[in-house]
């Protein structure tokens, strides 16, 4: 057992971080303190196009799309220093939708949209959720029905994130209303935002922007129905599993961790006792997260080696997804406590703690003990999977 | 990086599972504690034959010469049966400590006889008023030639049936690391009575004549070698910690399973299943945490912050786990007929073996302290 990465490994890591400090420009960094904090603006979509043209979109794809085939592990170490730079990276455009469409699109499809997603041209907003679908997602009811020779979508997605940027949205609609099974009978479609009957509004939450999203009579050519007919659910779930890597990793959390630490190191405590990091409680805080985050990262370390031998479990994968989650909560929290009563100081207000990154993460961390997968659903996989415990039907 | 077993390791890992799954029924753990002693010495002697007492011991020296790593397993295994077997103590304390820092002749003296389960090493870590080894109050004092020994250590494993005992004593102001015959003269040893009835003993030395053989290290070489007895200790005790919290889980979810309540089994009331699935994650992140650990130790790489992390964790599981296991179960659970006791009383022992979790978490806020300050050139 060996749980260091390998000399080529910690190279990629740094190439990527240099890499990453060359991406993230002043005028990037300035557009995502302000409004489009989510990325889709300008200088974030000039930033996508360099990273596709110098190659590393494609990086993790298959050979056959001009792809190195990196491995999950490599593929982690990606994810976690873009992520670690304060980059909105489309994940779910690059790594969820996109190898999904080259799999089972047309060919026209490929060139028109999987080309440009390897370009970092394209950007694809998710359409599951619904107002009255969430964790019982197969319940969804927007419906495409066939006229003719054409789809006609109609209903309401919510929480569709980048909606408001996005060229397509990855929609989920049902398409056989009489299936036996609610999972059944739901299909795939690409969504161009540029047609007629699209629309969106935005939901402004505790901690990002994201979109309801309206499809009023959207009239799509079969093209646009991508996949098995019928079929959709497998896909969604597919889907799903892809956002592994990216869900719960542990860099951003890491690299506020040594800017809490350093902050800590550098500031007087007061009172004459010392640096803020001499206070014992401080130094608690500091462990506590340090002891977590530790471990997070070898569970996500973990996870990216199972998949590499195609060995990731139902049960390891839902794990660390609670496991992160939750743990993110409770280090936001214990870092928070260090800064005291300045860490509630906004990233745009004089005064602000490393530009107010601790405060917006305790606003946008809630989202992930829920989004992804309900942790309480993660606990019945877990206890089913793992501990082969039976489920109340 | 790679999370995968070798195939020597795998071997070893199945066959500790085998013999122990085989010989430690209920029955013969009841046999054993109503004995004179804690000490099954029919398995020790199995375990010697199937050469798994040798594990990581060199070959020169009789054993099969794997590594610490390898060891755990068999450790892990030991905390799966809480089997009446001292493997951290006299495997990863004392034989490991020996072959590292001890010269040909100590090897010599001990490790085949180890090996063999002929001959019993021991560690005494503690003593009543000092908790770190590396800072004893036991004294060693020089008269011409001749050293003698005074002081008192407590809760040493095995100090009964041990052949030597290594234990630190100061020199002045000199550290040294000693292995101590306890049958020697002016050595007397009391039997302690410990939660989990692990045969312990407290070892009082008044005036214990040393000789120059008995000396493993000195100075700077016996801190080396008390920082990495300590390092495998901790270590082998997290490890032995999953094992006995892996067993707790695995019974915690057979017995919800097929227990009924309302007409439906508990396992299905997700109130219980949740808890369960949180004993679950506890247990896999402790895994990681102990590879870590063990997987540095084994590479002779800094394992410092990864032995302390692994401790911590380990505290936390045993408590967490054990508590969950407990409730879970309901009164069938403290019932001393069934084996889930026996578990819950070793998670507390290794618990709070050289200290609890809290002076963990405290020695690891002041090494990130020390570290944040080099790097920010604060003095």
């Amino acid at each position: 057992m060996n749980v260091a990465l390998t000399p080529a490994q910690l190279t990629l890591r740094d190439e990527i971080r240099n890499y990453m400090d060359a991406i993230m420009t002043p005028e990037l960094l300035a557009e995502l303190l302000g409004e489009q904090r989510e990325g889709g603006g300008p200088q974030h979509r000039k930033a996508l196009q360099q990273m596709g043209s110098d190659g590393w979109i494609v990086r993790s794809w298959p050979r056959e799309y001009g792809g190195q085939d990196a491995g999950p592990i490599e593929q982690y170490i990606f994810c976690d220093e873009v992520i670690r730079a304060g980059f909105p990276y489309p994940f779910l455009t690059t790594d969820g939708v996109g190898p999904v469409l080259a799999a089972v699109a047309s060919d026209e499809i490929r060139e028109s949209v999987v080309s440009p997603i390897l370009r970092g041209e394209c950007v694809i907003a998710i359409g599951y959720s619904e107002p009255a679908a969430g964790t019982d997602l197969a319940s969804l009811t927007t419906r495409a029905e066939r006229k003719g020779d054409k789809w006609v979508i109609n209903g309401q997605k919510i929480w569709t994130s980048y909606g408001n940027v996005a060229d397509y949205v990855w929609l989920a609609a049902r398409t056989d209303p009489h299936a036996a099974k609610k999972h059944q009978g739901i299909s795939m479609f690409l969504v161009p935002t540029s047609a007629p009957g699209f629309s969106f509004t935005p939901i402004s939450t505790l901690g990002v922007r994201t979109n309801a999203t309206y499809y009023e009579n959207i009239e799509l050519e079969d093209k646009w129905q991508v996949g098995p007919l019928n079929q959709g659910w497998r896909m969604i779930t597919e889907q799903l599993n892809r956002e592994r890597l990216s869900l719960v990793n542990h860099g951003p959390c890491e690299l506020l961790y040594e800017q809490v630490a350093s902050w800590a190191t550098r500031m007087d405590a007061g009172n004459g006792a010392g640096k803020v990091i001499d206070l014992p409680w401080v130094r608690t805080n500091l462990a506590k997260v340090k002891s977590g985050l530790e471990v997070l990262r070898l569970v996500c370390f973990k996870q990216a080696w199972s998949m590499s031998h195609s060995n990731l479990g139902m049960d390891e994968a839902s794990a660390a997804k609670i496991y992160g989650s939750e743990f993110f909560v409770e280090a936001w929290r214990l870092l928070l406590e260090i800064v005291g009563q300045a860490g509630v100081l906004c990233s745009d207000s004089e005064g602000a703690v490393l530009q107010g990154s601790l405060e917006h993460r305790y606003r946008s961390g809630s989202v992930l003990t829920f989004g992804g997968g309900t942790n309480e659903v993660q606990r019945d996989i877990v206890a089913a999977a793992g501990l082969l415990m039976p489920r109340y039907r | 990086m790679d999370f995968a077993l070798t195939e020597e390791q795998q071997d070893v890992q199945q066959l500790a599972a085998k013999i122990l799954a085989q010989e430690v029924t209920v029955d013969r753990l009841k046999t054993v504690e109503a004995g004179k002693e804690r000490f099954d010495e029919a398995l020790w002697q199995q375990l010697a034959e199937a050469g798994l007492l040798g594990v990581a011991i060199s070959e020169t020296y009789g054993g099969m010469g794997y590594d610490f790593e390898t060891l755990c397993l068999l450790i892990e295994e030991v905390g799966k049966t809480v089997a009446a077997v001292p493997v951290v103590p006299v495997l990863a304390s004392a034989a490991l400590t020996v072959q590292q820092f001890g010269d040909a002749q100590h090897c010599d003296r001990w490790l085949p006889g180890v090996a063999r389960g002929e001959r019993l090493l021991t560690a005494a870590l503690t003593e009543p008023s000092a908790d770190d080894p590396s800072h004893p109050t036991t004294r060693l004092e020089q008269k011409g030639d001749a050293w003698t020994l005074h002081g008192e250590k407590n809760m040493v494993v095995c100090a009964d049936r041990a052949d030597a005992v290594l234990l630190t004593a100061r020199l002045d102001d000199e550290l040294v690391l000693l292995a101590i015959n306890p049958a020697a003269a002016n050595v007397k040893l009391i039997s302690q009575h410990v939660t989990t009835g692990e045969p312990q003993f407290s070892m009082a030395l008044d005036g214990v004549s040393v000789s120059n053989d008995d000396f493993i290290a000195r100075g700077a070489d016996a801190s080396c070698a008390v920082r990495s007895m300590l390092q495998l200790t901790l270590t082998a005790n997290s490890v032995m910690t999953l094992g006995v919290t892996d067993t707790m889980l695995s019974m915690t979810a057979a017995y919800t399973s097929q227990r009924e309540q309302f007409g439906r089994p508990i396992a299905t009331f997700q109130a219980v299943s949740h808890r369960a699935a949180d004993a679950y994650i506890d247990v896999q992140n402790l895994r990681l945490a102990t590879q870590q650990a063990a997987s540095l130790l084994s590479a002779q790489l800094d394992a410092t912050e990864a032995v302390t992390i692994a401790k911590i964790w380990a505290c936390d599981v045993a408590h967490r786990v054990s508590q969950s296991a407990q409730h879970l179960h309901g009164g069938i659970g403290v019932d001393r007929d069934y084996p889930l006791f026996r578990f819950c009383l070793w998670a507390k022992q290794l618990e709070l073996t050289l200290g609890g979790g809290n002076s963990y978490l405290t020695a690891l806020g002041d090494a990130i302290a020390e570290d944040f300050k080099q790097r920010e050139g604060v003095g």
